[in-house]
């Protein structure tokens, strides 16, 4: 099938959510937009909210492996991308990460008035008391008896129903992603939306791709299956990390840019647990409404509140065993968080295909980072005990469960050691993958410039987390979508110029 | 709806490991199964299908490996080995000095976890109180059935 377009957008999460939105302007005075996506269209009816029955939500059933198997990816391969199971946690990109970005023309005075806008267009809320549940009271407490600074987590909810299951699928369409507010404006102003379409690479002003059947239980989209050519003036790749480099790269772009598929980071992270005394049911309620920023400039962490279902909680604990299943018997009175490492964005972590063109994830973790996440569990436990649990499970631990006096406080960095990091046994984790694309100055530093095209392609941009030269530190679908958003604009401006070639 | 669940690919010896293997990774004890059963089994393999063929084959190969490498360990195959040469195997595949071994530990104890932890049985022993959307269904109800325990696994 050989289709014609004046746009093409691949990928539907906060990248290529924000630009289909952001064209709608266009779509009405008759340009021809199309918003591929390589996972299926989800209708609400589908998020049954159990685990095993969810996991075709995920790339790789939600545990993408890295090359080594060390840590594993969750990523959303749906339309909607990664914001169809994220917590809706809305960040701003800190300003001293501009500085570090150090990218001409990503400043804090031009990104502030696109967060603006996202965040009211995001339904961008402060979790109210009734909001906060047990888990998250203590955390709080936790860390106001130690004198730490604690925070709510800005969230984009509308109408939330609290039943604690964002991270496999919203059932009511509480929470604001793309799937929710940008795709739905975009299908409406006539942008065509095409869910089970996989891009395999890009030529000059031509992407080629395949259309694969809906699977049972979500909507088919209007193209037939089969191999398609589609022929655009502009083409946006927005398939994320690692989907975006990979697709340059199986386009032949690796050979124009040294960085394709290099800097790219993940914000490494350990789920962590506590056993209170009494039962909390953290499973019920809103999952995350509270950080601690203590020791982001410090030690490059933060750690937030979190909450998983039972299976992906016996991934996290590190344990087997009879511990496992006496600490599993406990998971009514489990306190969670999640600490999240910086990350370094290092040339030699790369995306790199396999001999199928598919991508790999070569990363091996820095020892910055180890040294960040042994820190951030001493830290973790310190909260733990100040809210009162009885024991904790710490993974890089002497010895893995431990009471509050069988380690006295000033010995906690010292029992929690990065001699104790043993890859593959340790169990890491992401949901942030980023880099790979990243913008700069020119393509002996970069793939795009700062408006997300790639340097000597005028007809070719890039619109996701793969842009960010260096980790974005906090959760980063904001500075997506105001990076896309950017591109968007360009794209507005230049319309005149390119919509006559 | 079919009245059982067959595996495709825990069969044979695979399943016989398997079930040796997921018994060591979650015991059982007074309060609740171990993970050896079949309901379990029924979990895994269903889940396996949804895999990449790559990462399936992996994992299927690792189990027959574990198998194999017990008489390394106590003599026998792991599946015929005593509970503390078991132990002994997967501790040293888990934190041993071979990445390789630790990254299949890592899979097959995930898989094992999540074939026991995502049935409605065992909920009840961690109380667990599950979806509180309980009348949607899901397109492929053999699933459901496997986790509610409303269909018989078989080899």
């Amino acid at each position: 099938m050989r289709l014609d377009y004046d746009v093409v957008i691949v990928g539907t999460g906060a990248g290529g959510g924000t630009v289909a939105d952001r064209l709608i302007p266009l779509a009405r005075s008759g340009a021809k937009i199309a918003l591929l996506e390589a996972g299926p269209y989800f209708p609400h009816e589908y998020f049954t909210q159990r685990e095993i029955e969810m996991m075709g939500l995920f790339w790789f059933g939600g545990a993408w492996p890295t090359e080594d198997g060390s840590i594993t990816l969750a990523a959303g391969k749906a339309v909607g991308g990664s914001t169809l199971m994220y917590t809706g946690v809305t960040f701003r990109l800190p300003d001293d990460v501009f500085e570090e970005w150090g990218v001409s023309g990503i400043t804090p005075d031009d990104l502030r008035p696109r967060f603006e806008a996202l965040e009211k267009e995001v339904n961008m809320i402060e979790p109210g008391d009734d909001m906060i549940n047990d888990n998250n009271r203590l955390f709080k407490e936790g860390c106001e008896k130690l004198g730490w600074p604690v925070e709510k987590i800005m969230l984009n909810l509308k109408d939330c129903k609290q039943m604690g299951f964002c991270n496999i699928g919203c059932s009511t369409g509480g929470k604001q992603g793309t799937i929710e507010v940008q795709i739905p404006n975009s299908v409406k102003a006539g942008i065509e939306l095409v869910p089970n379409c996989n891009v395999e690479r890009v030529a000059d002003r031509i992407v080629y791709a395949e259309v694969k059947a809906a699977p049972p239980g979500t909507k088919a989209g209007p193209w037939q299956e089969g191999k398609v050519e589609i022929k655009a003036r502009r083409v946006v790749i927005a398939a994320g990390s690692p989907g975006s480099p990979a697709i340059l790269l199986r386009s032949g772009l690796g050979d124009k840019f040294q960085t394709l598929g290099r800097y790219f980071s993940l914000h490494p992270a350990l789920t962590v647990y506590g056993i209170y005394p009494e039962r909390i049911k953290n499973y019920r309620g809103f999952p995350k409404t509270y950080y601690t920023p203590k020791f982001s400039k410090s030690h490059n962490h933060y750690i937030e509140t979190a909450f998983y279902y039972p299976f992906i909680s016996t991934k996290h604990l590190g344990l087997w065993g009879q511990d496992l299943k006496d600490v599993m018997k406990k998971y009514n009175q489990f306190m969670t968080m999640i600490i999240l490492n910086h990350d370094l964005a290092l040339p030699s972590n790369r995306i790199v295909l396999d001999r199928h063109g598919e991508p790999k994830i070569r990363y091996k973790i820095s020892r910055e980072s180890v040294d960040s996440l042994c820190h951030a569990q001493a830290q973790a436990t310190r909260i733990f005990f100040a809210a009162g649990c009885e024991k904790v499970i710490m993974p890089c631990a002497d010895r893995m469960i431990f009471k509050a006096d069988e380690v006295p406080d000033e010995k906690i960095e010292e029992f929690i050691s990065p001699r104790n990091f043993i890859p593959n046994k340790i169990p890491l984790s992401s949901a942030h993958p980023q880099g790979g694309c990243r913008m700069g100055k020119g393509p002996d530093d970069s793939v795009t410039d700062s408006w997300g095209q790639v340097h000597g392609y005028p007809w070719l941009y890039v619109a996701d987390a793969s842009l960010f030269p260096k980790s974005s530190h906090v959760n980063p679908y904001l500075t997506i979508m105001a990076l896309a958003d950017r591109v968007g604009q360009r794209l507005r401006e230049t319309h005149g110029q390119w919509s006559r070639e | 709806m079919a009245e059982f669940y067959r595996c495709k690919y825990l069969t044979g010896r695979r399943l016989v490991a398997f079930l040796a293997i997921a018994d060591c990774i979650i015991p059982p004890d007074e309060d609740s199964p171990g993970g050896g059963t079949m309901a379990t089994a029924g979990v895994v393999d269903w889940a396996l299908e949804r895999i990449a063929a790559s990462l399936r084959s992996q994992l299927l190969l690792f189990i027959l490996v574990v198998e194999f490498m017990g008489i390394l360990f106590g003599g026998k195959p792991f599946s015929k080995n005593s509970e503390s040469a078991r132990k002994r195997q997967l501790s040293w595949m888990e934190s041993g000095p071979i990445g390789l071994f630790r990254m299949g530990f890592f899979g097959l104890k995930s898989y094992t976890c999540m074939g026991y932890y995502t049935r409605e049985d065992i909920w009840k022993t961690i109380d667990y109180e599950g979806p509180m959307l309980t009348d949607l269904e899901f397109v492929d109800p053999a699933i459901r059935a496997i986790c509610q325990g409303r269909m018989e696994v078989v080899g």
